[in-house]
């Protein structure tokens, strides 16, 4: 630090960064508000900081962003919450400038800020505020006001509560629907602090007005909240108002609608009770499951087994069943994916009986599915079958489905089988695996693509974890060190990264006496990547084995290397030795 | 109190006739025998409806309804039948056109929709002939037609059938029924353009909501749709003058959601096709209201990262604005600043020949206020390392109105550009960039070699005093740290 320090103004430095041209210097500044604010303490911070950044809202979009965000956690910096309030002013700026993301973010940390806040706070300047944007001349102070009634309203005496209802009545009416939709989409977090007598009348007439939009966005956002908004009704409330609202959607002519619809159904199952499920939901439920439009059915196919876990099992095998097998064999391969990521889960609700009889043609016929995609989906849920009717009735099936998409040839079709073989392993046993599906572990070692390769050695680690030490010797260990005399590189790479991979599983004795000795002999490799390479592996393997093996065997073959004419496996030759001397330092 | 009734009546008829058709789905159509069924049902349902008023006063109601419906078979040709006739036969041929079939349904037999087809193309002549006369059934009838047949909500964007699954599939969908629409829509375009069309009775059918779901139709993914509708929409704008104000605020609403909230429109480039006829037709001075729109609805729209599908329509927009009004051109580049794209350089040369057809019509005035940010960005953008966007950046000083101004502020403006310019010499990879660097200098030193070379010696002093300047902020903000943590937090 100089010797002859100038006197230091915190408030000086941040209006000079935020004078530079560099947008990075002024982003920094400001993340680093609080720095500025404890050097300032909390007085100046009130006085002099809040109000310059009040003043400072030309800036570029990013900056507003972050200084949004700064503010939400400002509270301590300003003494507290009975100082909270001065943060309100800068933050009802941000709340009305054009870039959408600056708003939400005001709008968050007013609603960090505002939760903090004792109620007269409250009452004194946050309902004032909320009151200004809801009454601004642009659309976007409006929007961002819908967001913070919440927040106001639970604190206020009973004639602004009164006076709050109606302003947000008035913003579901407004005239830009971009207000309407804010409304809508915050309806249920304002609904949610409304007294229930309020609820019932002033909360749901906003609901149906919204709901009768004539903007198709606004009803549909209307939609979006309503499994939220009768879960605050009581169970008669819900079905006599939300109810019909909902079954009336499911056959909107908008498919969006009945989308949405699809993916709220299940919720609002919950909160109205078991006997309008049956007489309203199921049907309106069933009729989805059958829509003309495919994004309307991958919706429904993906709430089936949900669906089916609130309904008795008779219900569930009357109605919905049927339509699970239409779905089966539906056109749009993406339905039938839908339903094959969920369908297994039936498994348990239906029970054993139900599941043999009724089930498993269906998981069969979808394992025979053309696209792989409704195999995989299949495959990664086995274990929820395996525990209602065991794996023996669907291992034949299984078994080419599984080297059909071993074999697939677009190479994320067969990354994501090799993640599901230690599932598989684990659910199918040894004995199946040993049979059949050992040969695919090796040859996904020699795939073209990289990331199939190292998927593959990873597989071999897992599996050697699953099944043991023993295993590993009799049925991997063998086949992979053959691949030392592969002549392709890069499969002599592969095989380098599986070493590493298994040393730590196997063990010290295996390593030494397997492993270790192949990986020196890849060191005399032609190829320099083999070399810098066993390099690595070297390094990695200095904690699985003894001192002694260290020395006699890692540290010579390093040496070796660190003489190389290779600048690269030098330096990773290098790197491996001063491991070596780390740890007999510690030890 | 009659009269208001009368008015009300067939807009609400409208509307729920609407309901009926839409409520039901394809699997209705099938349980219909023929199609003279159904049209003489929708003829009974309306005829009893308007009973009521028939019995009031037929006098006052215009007859024609329920003649053509009930007397005139719509299967006759147009040339069949009498003059007196032929109104008649007009709007149940129109009618007959509400029962909008299924076209993805490939079993359904292709009879009724042979018919309706035919029935379309015989309006459309009728129509084209001048020989239609639209009183106020006729208008009526022909809006339910084409509300019932255009209103549509259109199918999702199909995911790609092929299993590949990674092929970007950007094949625009296609409506089956095209060939039906693209008559509905000549249809409706004649209707409009009519030249004996009375304004003052169309304005009630082609009303608010009518307006507002045809503009949801430029949403369309088919280019010919949204043609169509360009074309459709500027001529309602120029007949219907009482609804001009309430497209104007539809479309901004539209463009709003684009920008704000979605980023996903397809009509986008026709919508502002269409407003830049508009814009040209503005009084002067310009209504503050029409300057909002280019405040709040065109600058924003540079921002969404499809600005090249319309930012040709965009620019015409601005320019057109910035023509009724110069004083306008300062506001236009402030924005063109603020939503400049960092890293995509298409968006980056479509900015830089906005900007050039901008400050082109930019006055000395206007051009002071913006002039140090505005060479700022310039500065950047002659840097840039996409060698198109820093050769198209040089090629500004090609334009005389530019260098005009560059000349006349070179005091601000040469401190600004020159470090870019060396830092180009120095070390940009590009030779035609270097070439046009090189003669830019040339041509800045021809301007004023004394100032020149005061920038040259600003710079070195800046160079050599920039590592100080950063360690001196380093130590700053550690100075600031240390007061901070002196300080204990409440």
């Amino acid at each position: 630090m100089s010797t002859v320090e100038a006197p230091l103004y915190p408030i000086a430095v941040l209006i000079d960064e935020l004078k530079n041209d560099d947008i990075q210097l002024r982003l920094n500044s400001i993340r680093r508000l609080s720095t500025i604010a404890r050097a300032l303490g909390e007085e100046r911070t009130r006085s002099e900081l809040i109000p310059f950044l009040s003043e400072n809202n030309d800036d570029d979009d990013e900056v507003l962003l972050a200084m949004a965000e700064e503010l939400g956690v400002f509270i301590p910096y300003v003494g507290g919450v009975e100082h909270a309030h001065v943060l309100l002013t800068p933050l009802e700026t941000l709340c009305t400038v054009e870039e959408t993301c600056v708003r939400d973010k005001a709008v968050e940390s007013l609603c960090k800020i505002g939760s903090q806040m004792r109620g007269n706070d409250l009452i004194e300047w946050f309902t004032p505020l909320v009151k200004r944007l809801a009454a601004g001349e642009w659309f976007t102070a409006r929007v961002s006001a819908c967001g913070l009634f919440h927040i106001a309203y639970p604190s206020a005496p009973e004639t602004l509560k009164t006076e709050l209802r109606s302003i947000y009545g008035q913003l579901c009416q407004d005239d830009m629907p971009m207000v309407r939709r804010s409304a809508a989409s915050n309806l249920w977090k304002f609904a949610g602090t409304v007294e229930s007598a309020h609820l019932k009348a002033d909360i749901m007439q906003m609901f149906e007005d919204l709901t009768q939009d004539d903007q198709d966005t606004v009803r549909l956002l209307a939609v979006e909240g309503c499994a939220a908004l009768g879960k605050l009704l009581e169970p008669q409330d819900c079905a006599a108002r939300i109810l019909p609202v909902i079954v009336n959607f499911s056959q909107d002519k908008s498919w969006r609608v009945r989308y949405m619809v699809a993916n709220q159904l299940y919720e609002l199952c919950e909160a109205v009770g078991p006997e309008p499920i049956r007489t309203d939901l199921l049907p309106a439920y069933v009729r989805l499951l059958r829509d003309n439009e495919a994004e309307v059915r991958i919706a429904a196919a993906g709430k089936v087994t949900k669906f089916c876990q609130i309904l008795s099992p008779e219900l569930a095998i009357q109605h919905i069943l049927p339509c699970v097998k239409e779905l089966s064999l539906d056109s749009s391969q993406h339905v039938r994916a839908a339903l094959a990521s969920v369908v297994m889960g039936m498994a348990p609700v239906l029970g054993k009986d139900a599941t043999i009889e009724q089930l498993l043609p269906i998981f069969l016929s979808l394992l025979k599915d053309e696209f792989p995609d409704v195999r995989l989906n299949i495959i990664s849920k086995l274990d929820q079958v395996n525990q209602v009717i065991g794996i023996d009735l669907l291992s034949q099936s299984l078994l080419p489905a599984i080297v059909e998409l071993a074999e697939d040839r677009h190479w994320r079709v067969r990354l994501a089988i090799i993640e599901y073989i230690p599932l598989l392993a684990n659910q199918l046993g040894v004995g199946f695996f040993d049979d059949k599906l050992g040969g695919l572990c090796m040859q996904w070692l020699q795939d073209k693509v990289y990331s199939i390769r190292d998927a593959a050695a990873n597989n071999l680690k897992r599996l050697a974890e699953e099944f043991g030490p023993d295993w590993a010797m009799q049925h991997i260990i063998p086949q992979v060190l053959e691949i030392a005399n592969d002549s392709h590189y890069l499969h002599r790479m592969t095989l380098l990264r599986a070493i590493s991979l298994l040393g730590p599983v196997l063990g010290s004795e295996i390593t030494c006496s397997k492993l270790l000795p192949v990986v020196v002999n890849a060191s005399k490799d032609r190829v320099p990547n083999i070399k810098f390479n066993v390099a690595k592996v070297l390094q990695s393997l200095i904690s699985v084995v003894d001192q002694s093996v260290v020395e006699k065997t890692i540290r010579p073959c390093l040496v070796e290397l660190s003489e190389d004419p290779d600048v690269d496996v030098r330096y990773f030759a290098v790197q491996g030795l001063q491991s070596i001397d780390q740890v007999t330092m510690s030890s | 109190m009659l009269k208001q009734i009368l008015i009300k009546l067939p807009r609400k008829l409208q509307k729920s006739d609407l309901l009926d058709s839409s409520g039901s789905d394809s699997g209705n159509h099938t349980s219909n025998s023929g199609n003279g069924v159904q049209c003489t049902n929708i003829g009974n349902s309306i005829s009893s409806r308007l009973s009521v008023v028939k019995r009031v006063s037929s006098a006052v109601f215009p007859a024609s309804i329920m003649v053509g419906v009930e007397a005139v078979e719509p299967y006759l040709s147009c040339t069949d039948v009498s003059i007196l006739q032929k109104q008649s036969l007009f709007i149940s041929k129109l009618n007959l056109c509400c029962e909008v079939s299924d076209f993805s349904d490939p079993d359904k037999t292709s009879a009724e929709q042979d018919l309706k087809h035919q029935t379309l193309i015989e309006l459309v002549d009728f129509v084209s002939t001048g020989s239609a006369k639209f009183n106020e059934p006729a208008i009526a009838a022909m809006c339910k037609m084409c509300a019932v047949n255009l209103f549509r909500v259109f199918p999702p964007k199909y995911r790609s059938n092929s299993i590949s699954g990674e092929v970007e599939d950007e094949e625009p969908m296609f409506d089956p029924s095209w060939s039906n629409l693209q008559l509905v829509y000549d249809l409706l375009l004649g209707f409009i353009t009519y030249s004996s069309l009375d304004a003052k009775v169309a304005k009630k059918y082609v009303d608010h909501s009518f307006i507002s779901r045809l503009l949801d139709l430029f949403d369309s993914e088919d280019p010919r749709e949204r043609d169509c509708l360009k074309t459709i929409l500027h001529r309602i704008y120029g007949k219907l003058m009482v609804h001009r104000p309430f497209v104007r605020k539809a479309v901004s609403n539209i463009i709003y959601r684009f920008v704000f909230e979605t980023e996903r429109h397809n009509g986008i480039a026709e919508l502002l096709e269409i407003f830049g006829s508009i814009i040209s037709g503005f009084a002067v001075p310009l209504k503050e209201e029409h300057k909002m729109f280019l405040w709040k609805a065109l600058i924003p729209l540079h921002k969404p990262k499809l600005v090249g599908v319309y930012h040709q329509q965009l620019t015409f927009c601005v320019v057109q604005f910035i023509d009724k009004d110069p004083k306008l051109a300062d506001s236009v580049i402030k924005g063109l600043l603020k939503y400049w794209p960092v890293t995509n350089s298409q968006k980056e040369l479509m900015f830089i020949s906005e900007l050039e057809e901008v400050l082109e019509m930019t006055g000395m005035a206007e051009f002071l206020k913006i002039m140090v940010p505005l060479f700022r960005r310039i500065a950047f953008c002659l840097n840039s390392s996409h060698y198109q966007v820093a050769e198209r950046t040089h090629l500004l000083w090609n334009n005389e109105h530019i260098l005009n101004l560059v000349t006349h502020n070179r005091q601000v403006i040469f401190p600004l550009i020159f470090p870019a310019l060396e830092r180009n010499s120095e070390n940009h990879w590009n030779q035609a960039v270097l070439n046009l660097t090189q003669s830019i200098k040339k041509m800045l030193c021809e301007m004023d070699e004394e100032l020149v070379l005061a920038c040259r010696q600003k710079m070195e002093e800046e160079n050599s005093q920039s590592s100080e300047a950063t360690e001196k902020r380093k130590l700053i903000w550690e100075r600031l740290e240390t007061a901070a943590n002196v300080i204990p937090p409440a």
